[in-house]
């Protein structure tokens, strides 16, 4: 990670969670899941819903294994509150099949596997925070103590204060306790800090890694890309209901050509330069060369070794922000240009 | 089962603290007694003050288990608590099943104050298997009247449960005849309403020491139409709430 310069300041390794499980070299792009063992704690095969004439998600396939941490990234309207309401049993798919721990997702939410906080929840009025909290642990096969969970989701401090008079920040966090009150294998948030001030969401992501910590599964979807980068360690890229990209930060950075070379050639052989190893897109303009690459050492060294000498060269990194950007954008283009028959290296994903 | 208890409790101390709940269930039918529980009158061949009690006992009970719930059934299901409680372990039907249990305890106290009252002040004298028979009656018809709240919280928005709420609050009440004993035109159309039946077959316990069987048809065909409502409104909403 250490040679990407995102910009989020402090490196993977102060948010991830078991990220040596995994391998971090970019251009890697094997399906994710494949990597780890065991059987699937969520699987989505071919899963579609179509609202009317929308098609929500389209065929969406994936895997999600014990003990990650996945973000599930995609500009609004995506389809990522769809995928999860499906994955908790809140509204059915069209066509394909959901799987949470070997049942169905409306089974896996009753026997308490799984913990989910949502955009949309709502909270009982007219009773305590402490009071609520206890309630909900109450449905629990196995619940945590109530205290504990008061703590863990930072809301100790407002615990007798009633539910209808909280800020938007504390009520999310009350949200969260109550997916966090029972001992799940499974958590589920959608877009979990969304009304948090800064530090409130930094000290929501240290005891998130806390809850994790001891091998749950943890899925969120978030438009926050910093987020994603720190705190997962697998993403999820969809766009208009199709999964676009799965990997690592880094892989999906790799994915987009996570670095830019430019550099001036005096005799331009365009075919040579698409040969190039790691070369996910190029521009050509007189004799100004702009790459982005997978793998910008490679893609420079093949340049040099074929016996070219370029003049000013430049490496510069792409952020997430502008990978997935790239990713979603080269989808977009597809959708409304869909009857040109281009390759696309992401295709390969 | 232990969840949909808890949640039920919950339900129960919520309404515990709800003025507005106290006024209608208790206040309102204590005060209507006292001003016309006395009226020298006849009510279905007893006596005005049974009546009057029967009456006020099954106002304060329909009107606790209805207005109140549609409303807040609702009002939750907008909020997305009904949503939230479906992202628990708890059984998919609690949520319905806690606000029904709520409601039928929290109409005891109506009906036992009213009756108590019309025992002590309006001088009503009975053998004590006709005050639980009557209790009883009242109690098990605002079940009907529970099952309504569950339809019309889940079919209408917060905002039109409240008209809703009225027209059929009064129009229970008075041509359920809980106000006024009917007589006349008035008898024949409101005969067929579920709280007519309720307060009939208590009168006529009062009265003759049975229920005619037309009136126990009544109450559960009513309730069986309303429990159809609730759970077609339910079923329909599956994937909104």
């Amino acid at each position: 990670m250490g040679q990407y310069s995102t910009g989020y300041g402090a490196g993977q390794n102060d948010y991830g969670v078991g990220l040596d499980d995994y391998g971090r070299a970019p251009g890697a792009a094997a399906s994710y899941g494949a990597r780890r063992g065991g059987p699937p704690v969520v699987s989505f095969e071919n899963v579609s819903k179509q609202y009317g004439s929308l098609r929500a998600v389209d065929g969406l396939t994936l895997d999600l294994r014990q003990g990650e941490t996945v973000a599930l990234l995609g500009p609004n309207g995506a389809g990522k509150s769809t995928s999860l309401d499906m994955l908790l049993a809140l509204r059915k798919p069209t066509s394909g099949r959901i799987e949470v721990f070997g049942s169905d997702p409306y089974h896996a939410v009753k026997s308490g596997l799984m913990g989910a906080m949502l955009q949309s929840g709502g909270l009982m009025p007219e009773v305590t925070v402490r009071e609520l909290v206890t309630l909900v642990t109450k449905f629990h096969p196995k619940p945590e103590p109530v205290q504990t969970t008061l703590k863990r989701a930072g809301i100790a401090a407002f615990a007798d204060q009633r539910v209808d008079r909280l800020s938007g920040g504390q009520t999310q966090r009350v949200r969260f306790a109550l997916a966090i009150c029972g001992q799940s294998e499974l958590i589920v948030l959608d877009e979990p800090t969304t009304a948090m001030d800064v530090e409130t969401r930094r000290l929501f992501w240290a005891s998130m890694k806390e809850e994790v910590a001891g091998g749950r599964t943890l899925l969120f979807a978030t438009h926050y890309l910093e987020e994603a980068d720190q705190a997962a360690d697998r993403i999820l890229v969809i766009n208009r209901g199709r999964l676009l990209a799965d990997g690592t930060p880094a892989e999906i950075k790799a994915r987009a050509g996570a670095r830019r070379l430019s550099f001036r050639l005096d005799r331009v052989d365009e075919p040579f330069l698409l040969g190039l190893p790691g070369l996910v897109n190029l521009e050509v303009r007189h004799d100004l060369v702009q790459i982005q690459s997978s793998d910008s050492d490679a893609t420079l060294y093949a340049v040099l070794d074929a016996g070219y000498r370029p003049r000013e060269i430049e490496v510069a990194s792409l952020g997430l922000e502008q990978a997935f950007l790239a990713i979603t954008a080269e989808d977009d283009a597809n959708a409304t240009n869909a009857t040109s028959a281009t390759t696309h290296a992401g295709e390969t994903i | 089962m232990s969840g949909t208890l808890a949640l039920a409790k919950a339900e129960i101390s919520r309404l515990r603290r709800n003025k507005r709940y106290l006024i209608f269930t208790v206040a309102l039918p204590v005060m209507f007694y006292l001003i016309f529980g006395k009226t020298h009158a006849k009510g279905y061949q007893v006596s005005f003050a049974a009546f009057y009690m029967v009456g006020m006992a099954s106002f304060g009970a329909f009107s606790g288990a209805f207005n109140n719930n549609a409303m807040r059934i609702s009002q939750e299901r907008k909020d997305g608590w009904i949503r939230q409680l479906r992202l628990t372990p708890l059984p998919a039907n609690a949520y319905v099943v806690a606000k029904i249990l709520a409601s039928m305890a929290t109409t005891v106290p109506s009906i036992v104050i009213v009756f108590l009252l019309g025992r002590f002040y309006g001088d009503v004298q009975l053998p004590v298997w006709k005050w639980i028979v009557c209790a009883l009656a009242i109690w098990i018809g605002t079940l009907i009247f529970a099952a309504l709240a569950v339809a019309v919280g889940y079919k209408l928005n917060p905002d039109s449960v409240q008209p809703v709420a009225m027209v059929v609050y009064f129009f229970f009440s008075i041509f359920g005849g809980l106000w006024f004993p009917l007589s006349g035109t008035l008898q024949k159309f409101g005969e067929f309403t579920p709280t007519y039946q309720v307060v009939k077959i208590s009168t006529d316990v009062i009265g003759q020491g049975s229920a005619a069987l037309v009136n126990v048809i009544g109450v559960v065909v009513w309730f069986v139409i309303f429990v159809g409502l609730a759970t077609l409104a339910v079923r329909s909403t599956a994937e909104t709430v």
